[in-house]
């Protein structure tokens, strides 16, 4: 079943299209993550379900209800939906304690149950010892938290999460990530997620939507966007890729300003863009496609990141940095390319090569 | 999950129309109409009253008393303030944050309060400094002569310098000391970095403060009333007062003519204020920032410091002293330490006749009035102007501040005009003319801290208060109000000073029944006994300081004026 049905939803603001006829339903229990570079209206999106923007044009509805129509408008305080914002947004003149229960205190919940209810989210978000501190004795990954625990508190069906870990560091980052998806399954609550990091968006999501100007560009599983992305600006946008332009026709692709071609058995013909992932080019002695010169490397511990000129384009490839010991400044390699997508040429925008 | 409903009642609408209403009615018509007064008479557009102006030789002198005064006032001000910010903001002068407080303070005392000491001290016949001068000197006559242009350049000067003051130190302290500090990485010793860096910087706000001080004693009736009048020197402050008191339909047209000549140029000031500096922060409140670095001042450190000393001592200390021991001197011929001339009568008259304590309380229930609504409305108007994005939402903003701007006769006048029973308003002699009157001239004191401080509160505060379940009245009661309060306090005081004190629209819109302080004190100055008005001179001196004291603690030393 459905909790959240979107129905063709534009938003302008004054003449500019924010987001334009966006139409997804988003399941019980699902976690949907909204993926997109910013300004691509993911936020207004989310701000949308939660009341803060009203549609242009379309229909909102949260568990069967419509919050958002041409004649209908509930405001954000009626849609008992909780959210987590960038900013954290954690009331600094109240304690962790009042900071959580106010969403209980505003439905009117007797003392006793709010102080049971409050202490059970404080353990869910790990806060236990925490609940008389004010917001400025906390990190800001325990801060993050108390906004968690807050949305949690009234157990709404939805919830929202706007960048909420964007602002914290790498490690408290890869923590909170595991926490918020460890309390989704736990709780059984649905989340839509906005965020540009294409990473929380792959490790956390049953479902990505991703997002570029104001336009659902793929909806799909994590591996379904990785593996079989749409257009360049996906493919680009989700993973890293090399992009190579080329000429289709009888089952081969032959690449712009390279001798080498490709075997390919798909349908497009003509002009196309073939992209690569660093991944799928394998430096080899014997049975190479392309043939290059290696320009430079980058260590990075358990694989390196390396530039290969091939023709006209520079490429990245990444393996396990035994690979590359061997070989010095402008040396001639042999490249094998185990998977590649192919889409029609100008397909679409907002893709780019390193 | 509660109605869903298809146009709800949204209170904060209800309140944003409303305040906006009140704008209108209150401040934009009265003002359009006193334009419209003068240049169309019998329905059709006329230059009358501005020609009566040029050829009515007493208008034209009073223009003139105007424009010179104000014009010395704003050249010494510059004078003054400029190496007074400078020595207190910049270098390492001895006892600069006391001297900058006092400074400061100054801005807070009634300008009457300065024109009722200096009377005292340099009056042409009697004046204590005068007197003591000329014994000192051994000279033939009185050196000095208050009751002249110079006089009230003087006094004006004196009261007006720290506008000047406080926007420059404001500038000097926002400014980057990287600019400095690059050029002396260029190799410019610290005297070339002040005149070809940090002088060149500041230029834009010192025009700006010049402009303000040009205003504040353009737009003033208190010291001109107080010292011009006995000279015969009239300004169009105290001219326009003349011809409301007459009151005939001819004097109101001259008035109005004369207040629409003042109001332009006030305005056209103030927007050339705001153009060089290219913000609008006219007169706000101290805000302490990052010191950029400071200037060593080697060996004039205590011949500086002395001169501050002084100067400190001629213009605040002096006048405020002459007014406490006038207060309890029963001779004003004789010292106050003369035997027997030391009294406490003129205090126990403040605290007992009733006159006096009905003014107070009058004077007391209106400025708590304009305080406590016109910080209503500049919360709601703030919130407009940085929560929602309605068109015009600057408007009110706008509003608010060219009401500041706006001599106060002017306001009074227009409010007088129309608010007369005229256009089916009547509020003539009473209290709510008043509290109107105090809330167009003061409320942009609450809308600057009001803004500032709701811009530091992230909207994400708000909306999670809203998500949380609580509707927007909630939201602002228990977010958004607890995390401005400091500001609202402090915006509250700032309102609540100026109004408690007014003398300008007081004098021109109080009744029996309304008169205030200001007032009072005025009459008892001019007609009755000088050393009563001193001593509710002194009661306000006394207040200032306290109120001061007890924001900078209130608000945990974020704000005082």
């Amino acid at each position: 079943m459905s909790v959240i049905t979107i129905d063709h939803v534009t938003k302008r603001f004054d003449d500019v299209v924010v987001i334009k006829d966006f139409t997804a339903e988003f399941l019980d229990g699902e976690f949907v993550t909204l993926l997109g570079p910013s300004g691509c209206g993911k936020t207004t999106m989310l701000r949308m379900i939660a009341g803060f923007e009203k549609p242009s044009e379309g229909t909102i509805s949260i568990d069967g209800k419509t919050v958002s129509s041409k004649d209908v408008f509930t405001p954000p305080e009626d849609r008992e939906i909780g959210m987590v914002f960038q900013s954290y947004a954690v009331w600094p003149h109240m304690n962790v304690f009042n900071n959580i229960a106010y969403p209980l205190k505003i439905r009117k919940i007797p003392k006793q149950e709010i102080s049971e209810r409050v202490s059970r989210i404080l353990e869910t978000v790990h806060l236990s010892q925490y609940e008389k501190r004010m917001p400025s004795e906390l990190s800001g990954g325990q801060q993050q938290r108390v906004a968690l625990g807050r949305a949690l508190v009234a157990e709404p069906k939805v919830l929202l999460l706007d960048e909420p870990l964007s602002n914290l560091d790498a490690k408290l980052r890869e923590q909170l990530r595991f926490d918020i998806k460890e309390i989704q399954e736990r709780l059984k609550i649905s989340i839509v997620y906005v965020t540009h990091d294409q990473s929380e968006a792959m490790t956390m999501s049953d479902r990505v939507f991703v997002i570029n100007s104001g336009v659902i560009q793929q909806v799909g599983s994590p591996v379904e966007i990785y593996r079989n992305p749409v257009n360049p600006f996906v493919a680009d946008f989700v993973g890293k890729i090399n992009f190579l332009k080329g000429t289709s026709s009888n089952g081969r692709i032959v690449l712009d300003g390279m001798d080498d071609t490709l075997d390919y058995g798909g349908p497009l013909t003509g002009r196309v863009e073939v992209g690569i992932r660093p991944e799928n080019i394998h430096i080899v002695r014997d049975g190479a496609h392309l043939s290059g010169r290696f320009v430079t490397e980058y260590y990075m511990g358990e694989e390196n990141d390396c530039r290969i000129r091939a023709g006209s384009a520079v490429l990245r490839v990444t393996a396990d940095a035994e690979t590359f010991r061997s070989f010095g400044a402008e040396e001639q390699v042999g490249l094998r390319i185990s998977d590649f997508l192919v889409f029609p040429e100008g397909s679409e925008d907002g893709r780019g090569n390193e | 999950m509660k109605r869903e409903k298809r146009f709800y009642f949204d209170v904060k609408w209800f309140l944003i129309l409303a305040v906006a209403a009140f704008l209108l009615i209150f401040q934009v018509f009265p003002l359009v109409f006193l334009v419209i007064r003068t240049f169309f008479r019998e329905g059709s557009f006329t230059l009358e009253g501005m020609r009566r102006i040029y050829t009515y030789s007493l208008n034209w002198t009073c223009l003139k008393n105007t424009l010179i005064t104000a014009s010395l006032s704003m050249v010494f001000g510059i004078l003054i303030a400029f190496p007074l910010a400078f020595l207190v903001g910049r270098t390492n002068l001895y006892g600069k944050r006391i001297f900058r407080s006092m400074f400061v303070m100054t801005y807070m005392v009634p300008p009457y309060v300065g024109a009722i000491a200096w009377l005292r001290l340099l009056n042409p016949k009697v004046g204590v400094l005068n007197v003591f001068l000329k014994n000192l000197f051994g000279l033939s006559g009185m050196p000095f002569n208050i009751y002249s242009i110079p006089g009230l350049v003087w006094v004006l000067t004196t009261f007006y310098y720290p506008y000047a003051f406080i926007t420059i130190s404001r500038a000097m302290e926002k400014m980057d000391p990287s600019l400095e500090e690059a050029s002396r990485i260029s190799g410019a010793s610290p005297l070339k970095t002040l005149f070809k860096v940090t002088i060149p910087l500041m230029l834009p706000s010192v025009v700006a403060a010049g402009l303000l001080v040009f205003v504040a004693a353009a737009s003033c009736y208190g010291i001109p009333s107080i010292i011009g009048a006995p000279a015969k020197i009239y300004t169009v402050t105290t001219r326009i007062f003349d011809y409301v008191s007459v009151g005939s339909a001819e004097g109101l047209t001259d008035a109005s003519a004369l207040a629409v000549f003042l109001m332009v140029t006030a305005l056209l000031a103030l927007y050339a204020a705001d153009f060089v500096t290219g913000k609008k922060d006219y007169i706000t409140v101290s805000g302490k920032s990052v010191q950029p670095s400071t200037v060593d001042l080697g060996k004039w450190r205590v011949p500086l410091t002395i001169l501050v000393i002084l100067f400190t001592v001629i213009v605040i200390v002096i006048p405020f002293a002459t007014i406490l021991a006038t207060s309890f001197t029963v001779n004003m011929g004789k010292s106050v330490f003369t035997p027997g001339n030391l009294t406490l009568k003129y205090w126990n008259t403040i605290f007992s006749r009733k006159s006096i304590l009905k003014s107070t309380g009058n004077s007391l229930t209106y400025a708590v009035s304009s305080a406590t609504l016109g910080m209503i409305v500049c919360v709601v108007m703030a919130y407009l102007l940085k929560r929602t994005n309605v068109k015009g939402r600057k408007i009110p903003d706008f509003l608010i501040t060219l009401g500041s701007g706006t001599p106060s006769v002017v306001i009074a006048l227009a409010l007088i005009m129309t608010m007369s029973g005229r256009f089916g308003i009547n509020i003539y002699n009473t209290a709510a003319i008043m509290i109107i009157a105090y809330m167009i001239k003061y409320m942009m004191m609450g809308m600057r801290t009001v803004t500032a401080s709701l811009s530091q509160v992230s909207p994400s505060l708000e909306e999670a208060a809203r998500v949380s379940g609580a509707g927007w009245l909630r939201g602002m009661k228990d977010v958004v109000l607890p995390l401005i309060l400091p500001s609202v306090v402090a915006g509250w005081f700032l309102i609540f000073m100026p109004c408690f004190y007014e003398l300008t629209m007081s004098i021109l819109l109080y009744s029996d029944k309304t008169e205030t302080l200001g007032v009072e004190l005025y009459l008892y100055q001019t007609y009755h006994s000088q050393q009563t008005a001193a001593a509710l001179a002194g009661g306000i001196l006394i207040m200032v300081t306290l109120v001061n004291v007890l924001l900078s603690k209130l608000t945990k030393g974020k704000f005082s004026i």
